[in-house]
């Protein structure tokens, strides 16, 4: 055993994942400390790491008193939007899996079948008829734009019914004995058991509306009411001279996923197998 | 992507054919998401063909003008429609040959590596797949300071002072740099599940052989994965048919249009600046739609039969 810790393969792999770690990491952490130099320095004094001053005028005069580019104000947008998304998805796509994945009725399995094979249209063409129609709803520069248009996926329901399938029937069974109905079955049994499944969801939805970008730069053209991602933009063109302004912003925009990450890390690398594993 | 939805039928037969009327709680629970699919999804969906048959511009009436788009970005030369769409789908193609393969072959690798389950392997798993999670705007502006001529640590690093958004080829390479950097962590934790679902007999019984790494890795590895593989390049590519982010903000679609993609075309068309010409805009995303259909469709039937 002892030997095989120190096996000429794993120095080979592990030697290979640190190179590629390193170059992983650098924009990252390059990133970061940049956006602590001032711009001063950073165009003038040629290639350095760190700061020879750290400073966080790149920070305060983004957050602060900033009306062409309110960054605090679209941080607030992405935050409401990606929870209310979250919220959105969850309530529907577990209500929709449990009656495709647990409940009898006439037409189900067409239905299912249906949005299953609808998967398969790529949404690009969809892209200016649904501005029309969150348009007609008088929905642009709303929160509803970003909220409501990509709860009508159907991958998350298609994860959520796989899981929920694989429940035993017994247990609603039991439950029916006991005098449950559908509706307490599904809040009481199914759901709590569904939790792994709704987490993983849940994430990802969350970090999928925090990060989309092109339909927020479609329906929000009213500079307070944008999304961080699509802001970001705004931004990069409002201070090309000043880069480390930018990456300030980029920051700010990247913490909360990262965050996240950091606290539920377990769930996003574990999703992609589980997903992967139903596909495959 | 079988779904196995007979093999599920409920046992519940018996207690529901005692009620005479219809059982309407099901429909209760699939009508939210009914109601959002059918307005947001397939009512957009018939909409979008339709529009790109008639003149529109986003706001007034739709006058229908039949084939005329298709012809004019398919086939009158003389239109700028028609330049702009076959530059655009051009790029859009160039990139998805440059970008797939990478996005399949480096994530591989990673996966492969972290197989060996070497030490650290859990952080650099975390560290590879945290890209993914960051939106593109960010990561193009983190990425557009790194590739900056004499401030970059690409170019420092290198000793160069190579100009990588403004001059070709370094101007795709600095894209698909991004693009491998930013999204490789979803394929990546796929074929590590899919590695670590192959028996170790065989490899086993490979070494018994004699086989080296590299037939262990072409004889059993790659054929025990085949469907993830075919699994990833599809959803891969229809990702990177999608792309839009990193030329628009790091490259801006030069030097001189050559890494405009079409979707730039498509939303500068519809959305952008002057009148809109959504009816044109709509007949090219039409077309890019019909490709990313006949693309993976070609995929999955040439990946699926080669045995």
């Amino acid at each position: 055993m002892k030997s095989k810790l120190l096996s000429f393969p794993k120095l080979v792999a592990f030697l290979f994942l640190l190179l590629m770690a390193v170059i992983w990491i650098i924009p990252l952490i390059w990133g970061a400390v940049t956006s602590f130099k001032t711009d001063m320095e950073f165009q003038t004094m040629g290639f350095k790491l760190l700061p020879v001053q750290w400073v966080t005028t790149n920070y305060t005069s983004l957050l602060v008193d900033n009306y062409s580019t309110p960054l605090l104000h679209w941080f607030f947008n992405s935050l409401f939007i990606s929870v209310a998304h979250t919220l959105l998805v969850l309530i529907v796509v577990s209500f929709a899996g449990f009656a495709y994945g647990r409940m009898r009725f006439k037409g189900r399995n067409a239905i299912f079948l249906f949005l299953m094979a609808t998967m398969m249209f790529p949404g690009v063409v969809n892209l200016i008829p649904l501005y029309k129609i969150v348009d007609s709803l008088g929905w642009v520069n709303t929160y509803w734009a970003a909220v409501v248009p990509g709860a009508a996926g159907v991958f998350n329901i298609f994860l959520v019914r796989q899981f929920m399938v694989n429940i035993p029937l017994e247990v609603d069974e039991a439950a029916r004995i006991d005098g449950a109905g559908d509706f307490q079955i599904f809040f009481r049994i199914v759901l709590p058991l569904s939790r792994p499944i709704l987490m993983v969801v849940a994430l990802f939805s969350f970090t999928g509306s925090w990060n989309d970008f092109l339909w927020p730069s479609i329906v929000f053209n009213d500079i307070e009411r944008m999304t961080i991602t699509s802001g970001l933009q705004l931004l990069q063109g409002m201070y090309t001279g000043e880069p480390t302004l930018q990456m300030a912003g980029a920051i700010v925009a990247i913490i909360p996923t990262f965050i996240l990450y950091l606290f539920a890390q377990k769930y996003f690398l574990q999703s992609m197998s589980l997903s992967a594993g139903i596909k495959g | 992507m079988e779904v196995p939805v007979k093999s599920m039928e409920p046992k519940m037969k018996i207690e529901r054919s005692k009620r005479k009327s219809v059982n309407w709680t099901p429909w209760f629970f699939i009508t939210p998401h009914l109601v959002i699919f059918g307005l947001f999804f397939l009512v957009p969906i018939l909409f979008g063909i339709y529009i790109s048959f008639t003149s529109w511009d986003l706001v007034g009436k739709a006058n229908f003008v039949g084939l005329a788009n298709y012809k004019e970005i398919l086939f009158q030369k003389d239109s700028s429609f028609y330049t702009q769409f076959h530059n655009g789908l051009k790029n859009t193609f160039i990139f998805v040959i440059l970008s797939v393969p990478c996005c399949i072959v480096v994530p591989l690798l990673l996966a492969s590596a972290l197989n060996a389950k070497p030490r650290f392997h859990k952080l650099f798993q975390s560290i590879f797949y945290m890209p993914s999670l960051f939106s593109i705007s960010a990561v193009v502006i983190i990425w557009t300071l790194m590739f900056n001529v004499n401030q970059g640590p690409v170019n420092n690093l290198l000793g160069k002072s190579i100009l990588w958004t403004s001059t070709q080829p370094y101007a795709w390479a600095a894209i698909v740099i991004v693009t491998v950097w930013w999204c490789i962590g979803g394929n990546m934790i796929i074929y590590q599940a899919a590695l670590n679902g192959i028996s170790k007999d065989y490899y086993e019984a490979a070494e018994i052989d004699g086989a080296s790494s590299i037939q262990k890795f072409f004889k059993i590895t790659l054929p025990s994965i085949r469907g993830q593989i075919l699994y990833t390049v599809v959803i891969t590519t229809i990702a990177q048919f999608n792309i839009y982010g990193q030329p628009l903000m790091l490259t801006g679609g030069g030097p001189i249009d050559s890494t405009r993609v079409l979707l730039m075309d498509i939303q500068q068309n519809a959305f952008g600046s002057g009148q809109s010409i959504a009816g044109i805009a709509s007949a090219m995303a039409f077309i890019l739609g019909l490709c990313i259909m006949i693309v993976s469709l070609i995929q999955f039937l040439f990946l699926r039969n080669r045995d």
